[in-house]
């Protein structure tokens, strides 16, 4: 028998027997009732969207029962290692049993960038409908944050930051040291609005320099990067010293020479601050390193989540 | 040399799964052999096994397995150990409890774990079908260190975080006999502080039944005579599983800390067979021969010896080569040492015996008995003149042998001295 092909999701389908359900079973009997069902109609349908829901439940069976209420309220941004303790030898066994009920095979190499539940979330989307694999979320300390940025202290707002082919994200703690505060306002140090906004623009930045953006062989240069235009910046929040905004940042559109990203700032698990479009014009740098043998796609990619499409290897690394 | 005292110990034994249950057995000769329902078909000829109870460890799934409700042992922890691993990280559970240690007393370059098990044949025999089965690439992760010998070592050293001197031992019977002696070593050269010492096997199937080949192994339907050393109609071993911890401490260390001590570790004598792979020499040659080095080692005479736990396994040969060995190092004081063999209540537990017996020996010393050799009808004639002790005597023994002997004709002899 012929495998069928499902149409909308390009997964080869193979023949579901009542004998491969009962190795289902048996595979996910430590997962939620849902986490099968996900799987068998997967399966059955080659339906992606069952994925998500899969990949979830077989990591939450291995995560410790009181470290499993950070996987109720999926982030993408969970860390696999640092938020839900999971071990490398751990990881080996979800990715064995996720092989076991996707049918497919997953190498080392692949593995070894893996960090957050979104990157594997995307990983195994693109394995199982035979896509390329996106750029994983790369995590950059202080340091590496300074030496790729065209903005420097005392004026830099990012502490470590985490940049995926999807969007970045950033930590920074208001020290109460910062230049500014000694005069906003008097006798009450209060984070200026047009500084958060700053503290977005200046994540789109490391996304436009880190986060795979460019056509193969090309980088953007960090010295033209401008600010352009905001639009729906809404603060719901005074942020004060001593508390650590959490920033993140998506691209919307990106096509030279314009970048546009959607921006939020949370404090905790409040609201702080809402950007619904930050602009910034970008150029790629006149120099190339060493062109790349492969054809570049035309236009500047946006990963999207839904169908990743090829990204270029970026060139800046 | 600096003394080396006994100052912890833990069993999960057949006849127990703690030091006060194990001692009342050993007092009133109370057995843990049963009729072992997975031998109970047709073309198994041996029918009796010394089972642990409280323990349900017979599926290769780690996740499955249910123990006692005092201990709790994360998955993570788990999912790297063969059956006897649990037993053993119980077992050290006791004797770090039984010896009061403290986290910053377990963890430091000056304390050691010795360990010895014949690995998992069960869970790598699983192991391998699955490989054979689904591909390299489908084998658990962790599936190597929960099987071959050596898991036993691996998974305590890491998870009680050892830092001082980790190894084991594979002399098959001798195993932790020896893995005592050089642990000894360890604290009275100096080397280390304090050394815990394990003995563990697998209780199933895998572990017990290929002895069956060698037609070492009891075909005694009643569990009540299937072990029976020294008996004339003695059969074979009954085999068992389980794990006995010891730890061990310099004379500073039990000054230092005020511990309670169980008895000394006075010295210990190995000699080797140098005749058969699987058979015991004849005249006990090897044997006699620990015996003679650990009695000088330990600076006594075989006057000084009240009670010698013997090794006898209840084999038609292995039980006259020991008492021949014994002849020869006791000659004309024959009577004065009495003998036993507990393994008429625990089965034999290969790699585990020494440990456990040793463990036996230092509850003795400690509480005041020598146990009885269980299950003699008719004393076989060739063990005549020994002095073997059918009930159990209200004797404090002062100075004890303990004996073990291996696969290859290795032979080991512990000394243990009560603190006077």
């Amino acid at each position: 028998m012929a495998p069928a092909a499902n149409p909308s999701s390009g997964v080869q389908l193979k023949p579901f027997t009542a004998e491969d359900d009962a190795n289902l079973r048996e595979a996910l009997k430590r997962c939620s009732a849902a986490t099968y069902e996900a799987a068998a109609q997967f399966r059955k349908t080659g339906n992606t969207e069952h994925l998500p829901a899969i990949v979830l439940g077989i990591i939450e069976r291995y995560v410790e029962p009181d470290l499993r209420a950070k996987l109720k309220d999926p982030d993408d941004d969970l860390r696999i290692i640092e938020d839900l303790g999971i071990d490398s030898l751990t990881m080996m066994e979800i990715v064995i049993l996720v092989e076991d009920v996707l049918q497919m095979s997953i190498n080392n190499e692949e593995l070894r960038h893996l960090r957050t539940v979104g990157d594997l979330k995307i990983f195994i989307d693109c394995k199982v409908r035979g896509l390329p694999l996106p750029q994983p979320t790369r995590f950059l300390p202080i340091e590496q944050i300074a030496s790729v940025m065209p903005i420097q202290p005392p004026f830099l707002f990012l502490g470590e930051a985490s940049v995926s082919a999807h969007g970045a994200n950033a930590k920074y703690k208001i020290s109460g040291q910062e230049f500014f505060l000694q005069g906003h306002f008097k006798d009450d140090p209060v984070l200026p609005a047009s500084i958060m906004l700053e503290a977005l623009g200046q994540l789109a930045v490391l996304f436009l320099l880190e986060g795979s953006v460019g056509e193969a062989g090309k980088s953007v240069d960090p010295k033209k990067i401008f600010f352009t235009s905001c639009e729906g910046v809404r603060c719901h929040r005074i942020c004060r010293p001593g508390e650590v905004l959490t920033l993140s940042i998506k691209p919307k559109r990106l096509k030279l020479p314009l970048a546009t990203f959607e921006g939020n700032i949370r404090v905790g698990q409040e609201k702080a601050a809402i950007v619904e479009e930050i602009t910034l014009t970008f150029a790629f740098a006149e120099e190339l390193a060493q062109p790349q043998p492969e054809a570049a796609p035309s236009e500047v990619p946006v990963a999207d989540g839904a169908q990743t499409p090829s990204l270029p290897n970026e060139a800046s690394a | 040399m600096r003394k080396v005292y006994i100052t912890g110990i833990g069993f999960i034994t057949s006849i127990g799964n703690d030091a006060p249950t194990v001692s009342e057995s050993l007092r009133e000769l109370r057995h843990g052999m049963a009729l072992y329902p997975p031998f109970q078909k047709a073309d198994i000829p041996v029918k009796v096994a010394a089972i642990v109870k409280d323990f349900a460890v017979d599926s290769p799934d780690a996740e499955d397995w249910v123990f006692p409700a005092r201990y709790t042992i994360k998955r993570e922890i788990l999912r790297g150990m063969a059956p006897h691993g649990i037993y053993a990280y119980c077992a050290m559970i006791q004797a770090i409890e039984d010896a009061r240690l403290g986290t910053a007393e377990i963890s430091n370059r000056q304390t050691g774990l010795y360990a010895a098990s014949g690995g998992s044949p069960f869970l790598l025999s699983h192991f391998l079908e699955r490989m054979r089965r689904l591909g390299v690439m489908r084998c658990q992760p962790l599936g190597i260190v929960a099987s071959v010998a050596g898991t036993l070592n691996f998974n305590l050293v890491a998870h009680f975080k050892i830092k001082g001197a980790s190894t084991g031992f594979a002399s098959a019977c001798a195993s932790s006999a020896h893995g005592l002696g050089f642990a000894y070593d360890e604290i009275a050269l100096g080397r280390q502080e304090r050394m815990f010492v394990v003995g563990a096997e697998d209780n199933n199937v895998e572990n017990i039944l290929p002895f069956a080949g060698m037609r070492a192994l009891s075909i005694q339907t009643d569990p009540s005579i299937a072990s029976r050393p020294f008996d004339a109609a003695r059969d074979g071993f009954v085999g068992t599983g389980g794990a006995s911890v010891l730890v061990l401490e310099s004379e500073d260390q039990v000054a230092r800390r005020g511990a309670r001590v169980y008895c000394e570790v006075a010295g210990w004598g190995q000699a080797s067979d140098g005749y058969n792979v699987a058979i015991s020499h004849p005249e006990g040659e090897g044997l006699r021969h620990a015996m003679e080095n650990a009695l000088r080692a330990a600076d006594l005479t075989p006057e000084a010896v009240d009670y010698i736990n013997a090794h006898a396994t209840s084999t038609p040969i292995g039980d006259i080569s020991e008492a021949k060995a014994i002849k020869a190092v006791f000659k004309t004081n024959l009577t004065r040492p009495a003998v036993s063999s507990t393994k008429a209540l625990t089965g034999h537990g290969l790699s585990l015996a020494g440990a456990m017996e040793a463990g036996f020996c230092a509850l003795a010393i400690k509480e005041g008995f020598m146990p009885g050799s269980a299950h003699i009808t008719n004393l076989d004639p060739a063990c005549a003149g020994l002095n073997i002790i059918r009930a159990t005597l209200p004797n404090r023994p002062s100075v004890v042998l303990s004996n073990s002997s291996g696969f290859g004709g290795a032979n080991v002899c512990l000394v243990l001295r009560g603190v006077a």
